[in-house]
């Protein structure tokens, strides 16, 4: 059973391969997006190299709920509703809403996912 | 200049590795001005070889049914370079494959000598291009014909690599569907 | 074909960074294979972009000094989009650490604004002299070809250097 530390350091260096950013800078609350510098590309790398890492598979939609964010019964103008936050949360019980609930952007929505998500997405897979 | 920077398939095996050789030559147009008194490989050069052959070998695990493109060098080292009359391998295996792409790591030798190594992030076309095509299918299949990947390929089980059937109407002669392709002897 | 994949230098502060242009033009040769339905870039030659406008910044700097310049590594590399024929990518790159024969710099691509390719590359730069003595006199031809080169590429900065 690996302790959160563990878990902190192996999403840090995987973090810090996948993006090339100094160690220190990936921090607990940094964002992948917005501090991290991350793109859509290097999703695909940081999901391989958690995947390898923890020995976890990850399907697509459990970090990047696509199906969610393009959805008409959950999405109006530009904006997530009531209904598809919390499916949001339902899909995502390891990321923390609260900043994403004040202003449900869809496309702030991948902007905010933090190091401290990744770290309890990994916690919830291997503790299932 | 053409845009073909492997020679030939040596070794494939579907899902998992590839072979292919690369000769340097001083004829070719990039050594005009790279650099003219002292013709040289240009690494960037090299490192498409070796996306071609780990590019190839993870559009063959999906039958060749979708085009991969380079998203990502996730790291390249190269140890020393490449000359005309020089003759490189570049060995790709694969890390890992998911339906957006695949990571490819790819080894470039000299001889016995590890030239250079890098790690390939590929993503399938769907996800990049927006539905575009990028080959004619029958030129795509004279390609793949001319690099040897249906003489020497193999699936995981050891049985001969056939023209997937999307591929065989293209086919125009040479390697006839129906029959599997003579096995090369190793030279 | 030339192998220039900088058509001009607009900017280069010498020991910091470099601006340099490629315009991608139907008319290259390769693009008949890269694709036949739809010719972009090669992601490699947004790679060889950076790593020559990087290459030329280094032989500036040190005054044509070592006469071979090579990528040794590239890390990080992103190739975010396609760069299609008439369009023009811009390229930068701006020194992050030197020592005697390895720079490493971080580098950009961008066309009308948006990010095409980033990654941060080291370059190997050395004479073949260091090897062999005799070689010396070819790195006095390669040093004159490309000084001839950077004339084309940067016409007004190879004259104000010769003003100086």
């Amino acid at each position: 059973m690996q302790t959160q530390e563990e878990i902190l350091s192996k999403v840090q260096e995987a973090l810090v391969e996948a993006l090339g950013v100094d160690d220190d800078e990936v921090t607990p609350d940094a964002t992948l997006v917005g501090d991290l510098g991350a793109e859509s590309i290097d999703f695909l790398d940081i999901v391989f190299r958690l995947e390898k890492a923890f020995s976890i598979k990850i399907p697509r939609d459990e970090l990047f709920p696509e199906d969610i964010l393009t959805n008409d019964e959950y999405v109006q103008d530009g904006r997530v509703n009531e209904a598809g936050v919390a499916k949001l949360a339902e899909r995502m019980p390891f990321a923390d809403l609260s900043k994403f609930k004040e202003n449900p952007a869809v496309q702030d929505f991948a902007n905010q996912l933090t190091v401290s998500d990744m770290c309890r997405y990994v916690e919830n897979k291997l503790a299932a | 200049m053409r845009w073909f920077w492997i020679d030939r398939f040596e070794e494939l095996v579907s899902g998992q590795y590839a072979v292919a050789v690369k000769n340097v030559s001083a004829a070719e147009p990039q050594m005009q001005d790279h650099f003219a008194s002292h013709p040289v490989m240009p690494t960037s050069l090299i490192i498409e070889g070796m996306a071609q052959t780990g590019g190839l070998l993870v559009s063959e695990y999906n039958d060749f049914q979708e085009r991969v493109v380079l998203a990502k060098l996730a790291k390249s080292v190269f140890h020393c370079y490449a000359m005309p009359g020089d003759t490189l391998h570049y060995r790709a295996t694969i890390q890992q494959i998911h339906k957006d792409g695949a990571m490819v790591r790819v080894t470039s030798h000299l001889g016995e000598r590890t030239q250079g190594e890098v790690d390939l992030f590929f993503a399938h076309l769907s996800d990049r291009a927006h539905g575009r095509e990028l080959f004619e299918p029958s030129q795509f299949l004279n390609w793949l014909k001319a690099v040897r990947i249906f003489h020497v390929g193999r699936k995981a089980d050891g049985s001969p690599l056939r023209i997937p059937p999307h591929l065989q109407q293209h086919a125009s002669g040479g390697i006839r569907h129906s029959e599997p392709v003579p096995s090369q002897t190793a030279s | 074909m030339r192998f220039t994949l900088v058509d001009r230098i607009l900017e280069l502060e010498r020991g910091k960074r470099v601006a340099a242009v490629k315009t991608v033009s139907l008319t290259e040769d390769y693009l008949v294979d890269h694709f036949p339905r739809f010719p972009v870039l090669p992601g490699v030659f947004m790679l060889e972009a950076m790593t020559q406008a990087s290459a030329w910044l280094i032989r500036v700097t040190d005054d044509f000094a070592h006469s071979m310049v090579m990528l040794k590594e590239a890390r990080n590399v992103k190739f975010a989009d396609f760069v299609v024929p008439g369009k023009t990518l811009h390229v930068s790159a701006e020194i992050k650490s030197r020592d005697e024969h390895t720079t490493t710099l971080a580098a950009h691509g961008s066309v009308d604004g948006e990010s095409k390719v980033s990654g941060r590359l080291v370059l190997h730069h050395y004479n073949l002299a260091d090897t062999d003595p005799r070689d010396a006199a070819m790195d006095q031809h390669v040093r004159q070809d490309l000084r001839k080169m950077l004339g084309l590429l940067w016409p007004e900065g190879v004259a104000s250097q010769a003003a100086v």
